[in-house]
């Protein structure tokens, strides 16, 4: 099913390039609140006066609306799949009973207590009466949900033993914010679009290794509106636009072979031209062709080279995951760095900041970018790692014991409870040499352990990370594109099959050296809370030792009839048919 | 297709079915279609490989395995998808999507990959169904028809050995066949381009949602408008090539409240048109919703269903829905699919979706004077359109009239290509709701007796019963609920599903509009929640009166799996079923049982509700 393999990847999908942001209006027109806002504040004064004088009374209600304009124009094969465009609002009611020490959010041992769902859809029309109906419905719902969760917490919590984050408070208590942004809003030409997409999925027709491939165009204008009974008032918007591109293939042995590769920008004329998505598209076919034939690699541990895009994978993967917040306090997590702030957890070379303020690092815009998280907190720049020296991590609202407060980083997918996540995680190096020289320093290393060869890693699509404490503490990224690189100067020759394991703190301390030049990853990265846009940026790597297994294949064999595209005996078969 | 995404209404609604009523030019059978269709060429190209050349050596085997038939099946689809409450927009979605669906069998009619319900499914590559290019372009869809028959047909392969592995360890087997035989049909429609009228339909659906206005008690209220044009194509190796066109339109309203004791109620409206230019206009839409609002009031303040046994009388308008839901299950003469885990033939039976007329040809089913017959040529009842018809069903089989009792007898069953223990030739009522399997399904069904009775007269035999058993009220049913329909939250569905428990295989009934009738004096009393206890197939061997006022009911047939014989199963929407009519009169039943008290009640908002002006 196409719309399954597209959401496999979205997991962590890869790459970006330049733009600058854009609004709607004239950058110093003053911005117009909307009547969304007033609505909300509205409703959110009426609900909190009844509510707070309930028992169990709500000490939190939060409400946000978020307006989506979206156009989707995708292709296959030479043919448009689909061209839509289509507008809606999502209300997000959150209500918290209890108090900021101890609320229905609180997880008792392994158990999280359900919560009134998703929200609702609201009209497109502006018509208050019918949005404050929405809202009045939903936040009786949220209530009773949260109240009842409060009361099963409360009557649990005495049989069960807490870890010493479990003590941390639920929620952090955060200054109020004001904001009120320009609304932005897109304006897409599809048709253009379609030739496009047509035109670029029919390129792929002339490999006879390409067996499928798909290519979609998505516009998307977000106008968020927010309001909390902290205070908090925001409205502001953002743009995005993305080309992704995707092409299967299989192996002689019925291995997968998948490329991928996305552009993404935020305005219009910034869209890769005909030319960048061509050769995009040609080193893709390329890639998959030599992949098709490629031997399959034997298990080894050795030295191994990640280039920059690789790297951020790898760190966001190895580091990022397990840096967020909420992991530490879960009784269910590994726990990873719980106890390790202040500690070296890399080479002192390295430090990794997660700053979402940025929009772009060079030329590449930054998909992670934002102005506020999804509980109204402000983007900032965050030190997570100080020279080696583990500092901080990525938090939402839900407070550990040494770090009461959030930094900006609880996020969800449209519908979810936020949760701690990354925005554009950036690794940073002191001991930087040329990748020239880091190729040189791989193969004195393959040499020193006596290895016949050494790996060179290109290209890592997001592999799935185990976090929990069920299951071993292991990662598993799925590197898409390497290299064997021989210490006695033959040239590299492309493997397949080849899966990373190994425990993530011994291979962050593994790094002995980094590259000159800092790559951007850009990807959409699934969790709890939902698929949200994120960045990873690294300089390429070197790891004195890296351990690899074999992929697991899949046991569907290539197609039995050649592609009908290149079928020598195509006509025949039709006349052979009628009998 | 399993497409999730609770963000894109016009996906899920793209679920929306298939074999929806016909504008069919009659007759058509031209072999080559003038129009240069390379949908077809393509279908027919990708054929000719499948049947000489697609074939599989199986290590240790001297023959190799190949597909027995092969099956393309293709949805092109022209979908608007207009919603809004209040009279204010929710979302306006309008996409063109198609879709294939690529079925490869191995073995041979007796016994073949088909019919087995595996503990361990094939993991395909792209998959044997999907979307597929839009563009109605020859090189694209063979691709896709390339690589999806190759999965179909290894998915094919893996299953027959698994099902020959699991039949072996039987002591016996099923002597009835996987598959029947059929003579090919060549049908092939001109294409239709979608009509949707110049109506402004997101302005009428704002006019007609607006009419909710005046019940300020109504918590939640949506009316959602379906425009949809299909082209469907069928190309088997048998020979079989068809492509016709359907249209469909509905208007669907759902809207809730709470009695003051916390209690849900519910009602709907929903009304089916063959063009979107035949749909009601606005100003007869408010007028329905009106009576649907006000009936939805009058629940409202009314009182809770106690406990009840004996006669009910149900109008021809509840009557209708109500046989379509115990007929439904019971004349389908296909056989079950063999199940590796034997707890899924127990869970059918104990949700209603067995029959419990099968092997019972020749027996009294219903009273002496019934016959029931099923026929989907029919299209109007005394001026009424109906909406079951098709001419072939979606297994390319001509569609056949059917008389399924006979002055109280069973004489036939619904048959598809699955054959039954009674039946092993299909008999044309192999429906599919978009792309799903085919499986016998009603169409336009007409329940007539040659013993009737005035509406008065079976009245007042009712009310002569309810006095003879010295009831101080007997209950008279005027509507059957649609859940699919009524229920706006897919959390209130599930919850009426898990409090149905063993309930739906011993036929409980979801009534909606009750009335307690005093005999003493012929008042009328509306009463809210009531649920209607063991009226299945048996139950309809004796009815007390049978009216003369036939009403022809149109509405949207459900297939799911396992649920058909409920109200849950029985009624889907415009999103989830196929086009049928059932036309019936009022039936008087001397004994029924009924139960109070439906549903949980729920806690009463805490904050009293905003204000909404009746007019905007």
């Amino acid at each position: 099913m196409r719309s399954r393999w597209i959401h496999v990847l979205c997991v962590l999908t890869i790459l970006g390039s330049g733009a600058s942001a854009v609004l709607a209006g004239p950058p110093d027109a003053p911005a117009k609140r909307s009547t969304i806002v007033a609505a909300l504040q509205s409703e959110l004064d009426r609900s909190f006066k009844a509510l707070k004088a309930q028992d169990p009374p709500a000490y939190f209600i939060g409400y946000t609306v978020t307006d989506t304009q979206r156009a989707d124009v995708s292709g296959s094969n030479g043919a448009l799949l689909t061209s839509t465009e289509g507008r809606n609002r999502w209300l997000e009611v959150s209500v918290r009973t209890g108090s900021y020490t101890l609320d229905d959010t609180h997880k008792v041992g392994e158990r999280q207590q359900a919560n009134g769902g998703p929200g609702t859809p609201v009209p497109t029309d502006d018509d208050a009466e019918v949005l404050h109906r929405a809202i009045w419905l939903e936040t009786n719902k949220q209530y009773a949900a949260s109240a009842q969760a409060l009361i099963k917490i409360k009557t649990g919590k005495e049989v069960k033993v807490e870890t010493a984050e479990g003590k941390a408070p639920d929620f952090s208590r955060e200054e109020p914010h004001i904001h009120i942004g320009q609304q932005v809003s897109i304006s897409v030409d599809r048709k253009p679009w379609e030739e496009k997409v047509r035109a670029y999925t029919k390129a792929f027709r002339d490999s006879q290794a390409i067996i499928n491939s798909i290519v979609t165009f998505s516009g998307q204008g977000q106008n968020a509106y927010q309001v909390n009974t902290e205070g908090t008032q925001l409205q502001f918007g953002q743009i995005r636009y993305r080309l992704e591109l995707f092409i299967q293939g299989k192996a002689p042995d019925g291995m997968d072979i998948n490329r991928y590769y996305n552009f993404d920008w935020v305005n219009p004329s910034d869209a890769p031209d005909d030319k960048a998505v061509y050769a995009a598209e040609a080193t893709m076919r390329k890639e998959l062709e030599g992949l098709v034939a490629a031997p399959i690699n034997d298990p080894t541990v050795g030295p191994a080279l990640l280039t920059g895009r690789a790297a951020a994978v790898f760190f966001h993967e190895v580091f990022g995951h397990r840096d967020e917040g909420h992991r530490q306090k879960d009784v269910t997590e590994g726990q990873t760095f719980s106890n390790k702030v202040g500690q070296q957890i890399l080479p002192s070379f390295l430090s990794i900041v997660d700053d979402t303020t940025k929009k772009r690092l060079g030329s590449q815009e930054l998909l992670g970018y934002y102005q506020f998280d999804d509980e109204g907190v402000p983007a900032q720049r965050v030190s997570l790692v100080d020279h080696g020296v583990l500092k901080n991590f990525e938090m939402s609202r839900s407070p550990l014991a040494d770090f009461p407060h959030s930094n900006g980083h609880g996020r969800r997918q449209l519908g979810a409870t936020p949760v701690s996540r990354q925005g554009n995680l950036i690794v940073e190096s002191s001991k930087t040499v040329t990748d020239a020289e880091l190729r040189v320093k791989l193969i004195e290393l393959i040499k020193a352990q006596n290895k016949p060869y050494g790996l060179l890693i290109d290209d890592i699509a997001g592999g799935f990370t185990f976090t929990g404490r069920g299951q071993p503490q292991a990662f598993q990224v799925l590197p898409l594109v390497v290299y064997k690189v021989f210490a006695d100067g033959r040239p590299d020759e492309l493997v397949r099959g080849v899966d990373i394991v190994g425990t993530p703190l011994a291979a962050l301390t593994k790094i002995v050296a980094t590259g000159d030049t800092t790559e951007v990853f850009n990807g959409y990265c699934g969790a709890e809370s939902g698929s949200v846009p994120v960045s990873a940026a690294s300089p390429a790597i070197l790891t004195s030792e890296l351990e690899v297994q074999k992929k697991e294949s899949s046991t569907d064999r290539p197609p039995i009839l050649p592609a009908p595209a290149h079928d020598p005996a195509g006509t025949q078969a039709k006349t052979g048919g009628q009998r | 297709m399993k497409i999730s995404n609770i963000f894109s209404g016009f996906i899920l609604a793209a679920t929306m079915l298939a074999a929806t009523s016909n504008c069919r030019a009659a007759g058509q059978d031209t072999k080559d279609p003038k129009d240069n269709d390379q949908t077809l060429r393509a279908m027919r190209d990708e054929m000719a490989r499948a049947k000489t050349r697609l074939e599989l050596k199986i290590p240790g085997t001297d023959q190799p395995v190949r597909p027995y038939y092969v099956e393309y099946r293709l949805l092109d689809l022209d979908f608007r998808e207009i919603s809004g409450e209040f009279g204010a927009l929710l979302n306006s979605n309008h996409a063109r999507s198609r879709f294939m669906d690529v079925e490869a069998r191995v073995g041979s009619y007796k016994l073949d990959s088909s019919n087995f319900i595996s503990d361990d499914g094939f993991r395909g590559f792209i998959g044997s169904t999907g979307s597929v290019g839009i563009d109605r372009d020859y090189d694209s869809l063979r691709q896709d028809l390339w690589i999806a028959t190759d999965q179909a047909f290894k998915e094919a392969v893996e299953t027959y050995s698994r099902k020959q592995a699991y039949l072996s360890s039987l002591a016996r087997q099923s002597d009835i066949n996987d598959f029947s035989k059929t003579e090919p049909v060549h049908q092939i429609e001109p294409l239709v381009m979608a009509d949707w009228s110049n109506r402004d339909w997101e302005k009428e659906v704002r006019e007609t949602s607006g009419a909710l206005r005046a019940f300020p008690q109504i918590y939640e209220g949506r009316v959602t408008y379906y425009l949809v044009f299909a082209t469907e194509y069928l190309v088997t190796s048998e020979g079989t090539e068809i492509r016709t066109n359907r249209s469909f339109a509905a208007i669907e309203s759902g809207m809730n409240a709470l009695a003051d004791d916390g209690m849900p109620i519910n009602n709907f409206y929903a009304t089916y048109a063959v063009r979107p230019a035949d749909l009601p206009a606005p100003d007869a839409v408010r007028k329905s919703l009106n009576v649907t609002g006000s009936e939805l009031m009058a629940l409202r303040s009314a009182p809770a269903a106690q406990d009840y046994t004996g006669p009910v009388l149900f109008e021809a308008r509840a009557a209708a829905p109500l046989l379509a839901q115990i007929l439904g299950p019971a004349v389908n003469g296909a056989r079950p699919p063999v199940s590796f885990t034997p707890v899924m033939e127990q869970l059918l039976s104990g949700l209603g979706g067995k029959s419990d007329w099968i092997t019972r040809i020749g027996a009294r089913v219903l009273p002496t004077s019934v016959t029931v017959v099923d026929d989907p040529g029919a299209k109007e009842f005394h001026g009424v359109p109906l909406f079951g018809a098709y001419g072939v069903d979606d297994e390319g089989v001509r569609a056949q009239k059917i008389t399924l009792v006979e002055n109280g007898v069973l004489k036939n069953e619904l048959m598809s290509r699955r054959p039954g223990p009674d039946f092993d030739q299909s008999n044309g009522h192999g429906r599919a709701a978009f792309l799903s399997d085919a499986r016998p399904t009603m169409s336009n069904v007409f329940f007539t007796s040659k013993e009737t009775m005035s509406p008065a007269d079976l009245k007042k035999k009712f009310l002569d019963s309810c006095r003879e058993q010295k009831l101080a009220y007997c209950l008279v049913v005027r509507e059957m609920d649609n859940p699919t329909i009524s229920l706006l939250h897919q959390d209130d569905f599930q919850a009426l599903l898990a409090s149905y428990g063993g309930g739906a295989g011993t036929g409980d009934r979801l009534p909606l509009i009750v009335y307690r009738v005093y005999p003493e004096d012929g008042r009328e009393e509306i009463i809210r929640g009531a649920r209607v206890i063991g009226l299945n197939s048996r139950a309809i061997r004796n009815i007390a009166g049978i009216g003369n006022d036939d009403f022809a009911y149109n509405y949207m047939q459900s297939q799911m799996n396992g649920f058909a014989g409920t109200a849950l199963g029985a009624f889907g929407s415009a999103q989830n079923g196929l086009p049928a009519s059932i036309v019936a009169p009022s039936l008087l039943f001397e004994e029924v049982e009924v139960r109070g008290a439906r549903g949980e009640p729920k806690r009463l908002p805490l904050i009293p509700a905003p204000v909404m002006t009746a007019t905007k």
